[in-house]
């Protein structure tokens, strides 16, 4: 009974730690530059994330949560994945943009394997074109306040071999 | 040491608590820790407030250690697992006990003989050192590159600080902390030794790789320095040590520099005032690029301690 306590206490205390302060990093598999433009404004002064404890890392090592923009291309697949690969658990990965969310306007073409969700697991979308700093706060926001459900159904995790990318086409 | 009758009881009070207690809860080991946090924020808020922000919750710092304690901890290939795991431990550990020797919130150092000043000083370096050597412990070549760049800074800026902290030693002639911390607190030195203090104020800057000094953790250039291949536990660890190096710093600055330490309110507004100065120059000034901070220590800082200390000796001469 005790240890259940205990137990419970301490689970309270990593949702808690986890919902407030991710730690993000950013990699563009493939945009235009558009959705990645306002990624950086989102982390201007203007808007001021650190408030939430939102915090860009540079390092895959140091970072909860992954925000891809643009498509996957083939050539920029592996490298994805691999900097998925380096991220330790527990790890989410947010896709920003129209683009990143089902291919966009680069849907069919031959370098192109489609959105994120094509390759890691996405736990939120943000659809636009590309969004707005406000969208992209509400996105992380969002996923933050899924965590503290009991079993979100979008948490990834490694031994379900949800890491395992769902497209298997040949890179270029 | 001239006290007040508050202070006097609570620098009694300290001998008569359980040694376990001191070490591990009272003044050392929790409340160090929890004291880096509060300085931590403390110091990311008014940088905030400087850039016009609202600036991360208080808890942040907290919100961040559990959170990377309670993430997987990565251990990359080819690296050697033992000191991997062991150097944060030594880096948190050298920082906690580097706390036990200096008058932390105003309390009598837990530990207290001659020459335990340069013993702090060397507990203080063993948390760069021990960065360094994780840099360089793995193949990370961002790692390598920020290991350099640590050591390199610790070797400039290492013997201007040291000048700075002995120069008050000289003037209270002995080599104990709170002896120098009972002499300072009859004397202003700022008032006699200003270039001494603002060496030893920048020096700890230099320390905690505050901006400008972040060079070797300069994350447009080289990820995050030292640290890019830890996660979890070991970055949190390294976090807590230098929250920890940061508050055994300035308590040894203000007890040297700012008249000395008496009590808990002396403890607060000293070591608040030298954190204040830091956050802004940390807000005015961009960061160096390495060879302009080992030309900043050896050109001017440690050139202008030696004068300094070379004034005070022709002094006492004059004056014999
Ligand atoms: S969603 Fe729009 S802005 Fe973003 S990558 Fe696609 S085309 Fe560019």
């Amino acid at each position: 009974m005790s240890t259940n306590l205990v137990e419970s206490v301490i689970e309270g205390l990593k949702t808690w730690a986890r919902v407030n302060s991710p730690w993000v990093i950013h990699f563009n598999s493939g945009s235009c530059n558009g959705c990645d433009i306002e990624i950086l404004a989102t982390i201007t002064p203007r808007y001021d994330l650190e408030r939430f404890g939102i915090k860009l890392q540079g390092s895959p090592r140091h970072a909860d949560v992954l925000i891809c923009t643009g498509p996957v291309t083939r050539q920029a697949r592996e490298r994805l994945i691999r900097i998925y690969e380096q991220m330790p658990e527990p790890k989410f990965v947010i896709a920003v943009g129209s683009c990143a969310l089902s291919g966009g306007v680069f849907d069919g073409l031959y370098n192109v394997a489609g959105g994120i969700d094509q390759v890691l697991p996405v736990a939120a979308y943000v659809p636009g074109c590309p969004p707005r700093p406000e969208a992209i706060i509400d996105g992380v926001v969002k996923l933050l306040s899924s965590l503290q459900q009991p079993a979100p159904e979008t948490a990834p995790a490694r031994e379900q071999g949800a890491t395992q990318p769902v497209y298997e086409g040949e890179a270029i | 040491m001239e006290l007040g009758p508050v202070a006097r009881v609570w620098h009694q009070g300290v001998p008569e608590m359980n040694p376990i207690v001191a070490l591990l809860i009272f003044p050392g080991g929790l409340f160090v820790l929890t004291l880096g946090l509060a300085y931590e924020w403390v110091d990311r808020k008014l940088l905030a407030r400087a850039q016009n922000r609202v600036g991360p919750r208080w808890f942040q710092p907290l919100a961040d250690v559990f959170k990377l304690l309670a993430k997987e901890e990565v251990i990359p290939n080819d690296v050697n697992p033992l000191l991997f795991v062991g150097l944060p431990i030594a880096a948190l550990a050298g920082a906690l006990t580097a706390a036990l020797y200096v008058p932390i919130f105003g309390l009598a150092p837990a530990y207290s003989f001659e020459g335990d000043l340069i013993v702090t000083v060397y507990l203080l370096s063993l948390l760069t050192l021990c960065m360094g050597l994780a840099g360089a412990n793995t193949l990370n070549r961002f790692a390598l590159v920020g290991a350099t760049r640590t050591l390199t800074q610790l070797f400039s800026y290492e013997a201007p600080f040291m000048l700075a902290l002995l120069a008050p030693a000289f003037v209270a002639q002995t080599w104990q902390i709170s002896a120098i911390n009972s002499y300072a607190s009859t004397h202003w030195l700022i008032v006699t030794q200003p270039i001494g203090f603002l060496v030893a104020l920048i020096g700890l800057m230099g320390k905690l790789e505050l901006p400008p000094f972040d060079a070797p953790e300069a994350e447009t250039e080289i990820v995050a320095g030292a640290m890019t291949e830890y996660s979890g536990r070991g970055l949190a660890l390294f976090r807590l040590g230098k929250g920890v190096e940061m508050v055994v710093g300035l308590t040894l600055v203000a007890a040297f520099y700012l008249g000395g330490i008496g009590g808990p309110l002396d403890f607060l507004l000293k070591t608040g005032a030298l954190l204040i100065a830091i956050v802004i120059i940390q807000a005015l000034m961009t960061r160096l690029r390495i060879e302009q901070t080992v030309g900043l220590w050896w050109r001017w800082g440690a050139l202008l301690v030696l004068v300094q200390l070379l004034l005070y000796i022709l002094w006492e001469v004059v004056t014999a």
